[in-house]
């Protein structure tokens, strides 16, 4: 029983760091309509900035304080996000969806022979940021550096929602997510919407690498959290901030009890399996997911 | 846009795909070349065409699904994939060529039959989510099966290929095989739009309600989409299988799929013409940055070969975006209109 809950309890911990990835997912989309297959290359771009204003300032002797790095890392997210939203979506406003995802997909690409050619192939130490540790709760053991990513999962999430259902420029970014020409005709900037989705969606993004990566191994294999985030932020529902980390929840327990319970008889393939089963399922039963906006056809 | 004086007698004649007799010809021409190039070409270049042979296999078939019928496939490499394995499967039970080929598209086109069944719920980017589902469980599911049936983690040897009693093992065999099937691939890509089931796939591809409306089936067509597609990918696993003589389920990523993409983009979605160009630019420039890289290698800096497949990533996502945002139309359109102006020199193209 002790283990049972002890699977649970971590299997909630990781299921929040996939929602913080998910949600990075969903503030682009709730705020400009694009679904960015390149996610898990943003999480990627956002650990090495970080890892260069901590570890890579130190290794050259210029060690700067972690306010100051944080603060620098920042920056660098909001310049990149400005970046692709500049060069990239800019030119590609009124398209179809199919040609913004196809930017995606280039993006994909770019993106990871850029974090290759600038950072290199080889893996490091990712900065600690996040105290490593376990916190003893009766018999339990809880992960000091997930429980603090789960409790700032908790705050960030109801400030964006917040943000985007009470104020006015999340209510002009959800007009934008509902059609770029409707918007756009009613005098919302679609250009200044893409800029904040992305904007936003890097520092989320750059904020899970801080949680998943501290004291851990920083490689460009860690993009695969993007396509493990993309069956949760589905799941929960395109649209919807708050639906994020409970599907996060979901998809983390479920993966945490097979990986126990179902993996040595599978040959280790249950876990792996499991999201992708569910994002399949989630598409044939509810489409729109949890807590999304139902849409309707017109022809 | 037709040079002046040509004039058809015969409404087949005006179907035709090549219209003039100098297109004929130059065709022929092109043929007779390939053919002919084992009896010139040292084993390198004939190893590379038959790499882009393959290449070209699988994009066809991407035209098909995504550039006819507008469904994204993201699991272009994993269908690959499926079509190695079966290959491989076969030749090590002595199953001959002819049978091993047609059994490896099948398997590769019932594998996403199954992925493309969601179609008759959802639609567009979530559909493409599938395709990624399928591409992500491919080598979990691989590695997961025990060793003696797919070969799991270490891969399955592959026997060379034999026809009619002779050996099709050798670069020049397979770069023939390569070639009679691409060449099969591009003849089929080139005149299955003007069929029913393709101008079914166009007009799914514009607007599925009003496809509906019109009394098309859309779901089976988007099904159908896939499985064609699919057909082409088993078809370029199967060769893929036999160049490699050892397959691993880590030459089908999630990178791969989307490499075929960028071709297609690249290439111009719109058109046969565009796999054709799309995956001859992107072989060239791979090409031509690993030999930039190997001299910057020889001169010594510290440059390693990962920094020319970086090198060619940025390169192919440069083009790719060049191609959306400036020519969504892509290489095929540039090469047609180039052709016009070219034709109507010296009159302004308008």
């Amino acid at each position: 029983m002790i283990e049972f809950v002890q699977i649970l309890i971590e299997g909630a911990l990781v299921g929040l760091v996939y929602g913080l990835v998910a949600i990075s997912f969903v503030v682009i989309y709730r705020a400009s309509k694009i679904i960015n297959l390149a996610q898990g290359e943003v999480v990627v771009v956002g650990a090495f900035l970080l890892w260069t204003f901590t570890e890579g300032m130190a290794g050259i002797g210029y060690p700067l304080p972690l306010w100051l790095a944080l603060l620098l890392t920042l920056a660098g997210c909001v310049a990149f996000g400005w970046t692709i939203e500049r060069t990239v979506f800019r030119p590609l406003i009124g398209q179809s969806a199919f040609t913004i995802f196809m930017a995606g997909v280039a993006l994909l690409i770019l993106l990871r022979g850029l974090a290759q050619l600038v950072w290199g192939a080889q893996s490091r130490s990712a900065p600690a940021i996040l105290p490593e540790g376990a916190l003893d709760l009766g018999p339990f053991l809880v992960n000091t550096r997930l429980l603090i990513g789960a409790v700032f999962t908790i705050l960030l999430t109801q400030a964006l929602h917040l943000f985007f259902t009470r104020s006015r420029l999340g209510l002009r970014l959800a007009a934008v997510a509902e059609d770029h020409t409707t918007a756009h005709s009613l005098g919302v900037s679609v250009r200044q919407a893409i800029a904040v989705a992305w904007i936003m969606g890097t520092v989320v993004a750059t904020a899970a690498a801080v949680v998943l990566l501290s004291g851990s191994i920083l490689s460009l294999e860690v993009a695969v959290i993007g396509f493990k985030a993309l069956p949760v932020a589905l799941l929960g529902g395109m649209e919807s901030i708050r639906g994020a980390p409970l599907a996060g929840l979901i998809i983390g327990i479920f993966e945490a009890l097979a990986s126990a319970y179902l993996d040595p008889l599978t040959n280790g393939a249950a876990s792996g399996l499991l999201p992708y089963v569910v994002m399949i399922a989630v598409l044939l039963i509810r489409p729109y997911g949890l807590f999304g906006w139902r849409k309707i056809e017109r022809l | 846009m037709r040079p002046t004086g040509i004039w058809f007698s015969s409404y087949a004649a005006e179907a035709r795909v090549l219209e003039t007799a100098r297109a004929r010809i130059w065709l022929g021409l092109l043929g007779a070349g390939l053919l002919g190039l084992p009896l010139v070409s040292g084993t390198w270049l004939l190893g590379e065409m038959t790499n882009l042979f393959i290449t070209l296999i699988a994009v066809c078939g991407l035209f098909v699904t995504v550039g006819m019928a507008g469904q994204i496939n993201i699991a272009q490499s994993a269908f690959v994939g499926v079509g190695a394995f079966t290959a491989a499967k076969l030749s090590g039970l002595g199953v001959p060529v002819w049978a091993v080929i047609p059994a490896a598209a099948l398997a590769s086109g019932v594998v996403s039959v199954l992925f493309a069944l969601p179609a008759a719920r959802v639609k567009g980017f979530y559909l493409a989510l599938t395709t990624l589902a399928a591409q992500v469980m491919f080598p979990i599911v691989i590695l997961a099966l025990p060793m003696s049936w797919l070969g799991g983690l270490v891969g399955m040897p592959v026997a060379p290929p034999r026809l009619f009693g002779i050996g099709l093992g050798t670069p020049a065999g397979l770069y023939l095989l390569g070639l009679v099937l691409a060449a099969l691939a591009v003849w089929t890509s080139y005149n299955l739009p003007r069929s029913r089931i393709g101008r079914a796939f166009r007009a799914v591809h514009d607007n599925d309600s009003a496809a509906g409306v019109m009394g098309i089936p859309v779901t089976r067509i988007k099904i159908a989409a896939f499985f064609v597609g699919a057909l082409y990918a088993g078809v370029a696993g199967a060769i893929l299988a036999y160049l490699l003589q050892f397959v691993t389920v880590s030459s089908f990523t999630l990178f791969a799929s989307v490499w075929y993409l960028g071709m297609l983009i690249v290439g111009g979605l719109h058109s046969p013409l565009g796999p054709i160009l799309g995956v001859i630019f992107v072989t060239l420039v791979q090409e031509g940055l690993h030999s930039a890289g190997n001299a910057i290698l020889q001169s010594g800096s510290g440059l390693g070969g990962g920094a020319v497949f970086a090198a060619s990533s940025v390169v192919l996502g440069l083009c790719i975006l060049a191609a959306l945002i400036f020519e969504p139309r892509g290489l095929a359109h540039l090469w047609t209109q180039t052709m016009t102006a070219f034709r109507l020199w010296p009159f302004p193209r308008n």
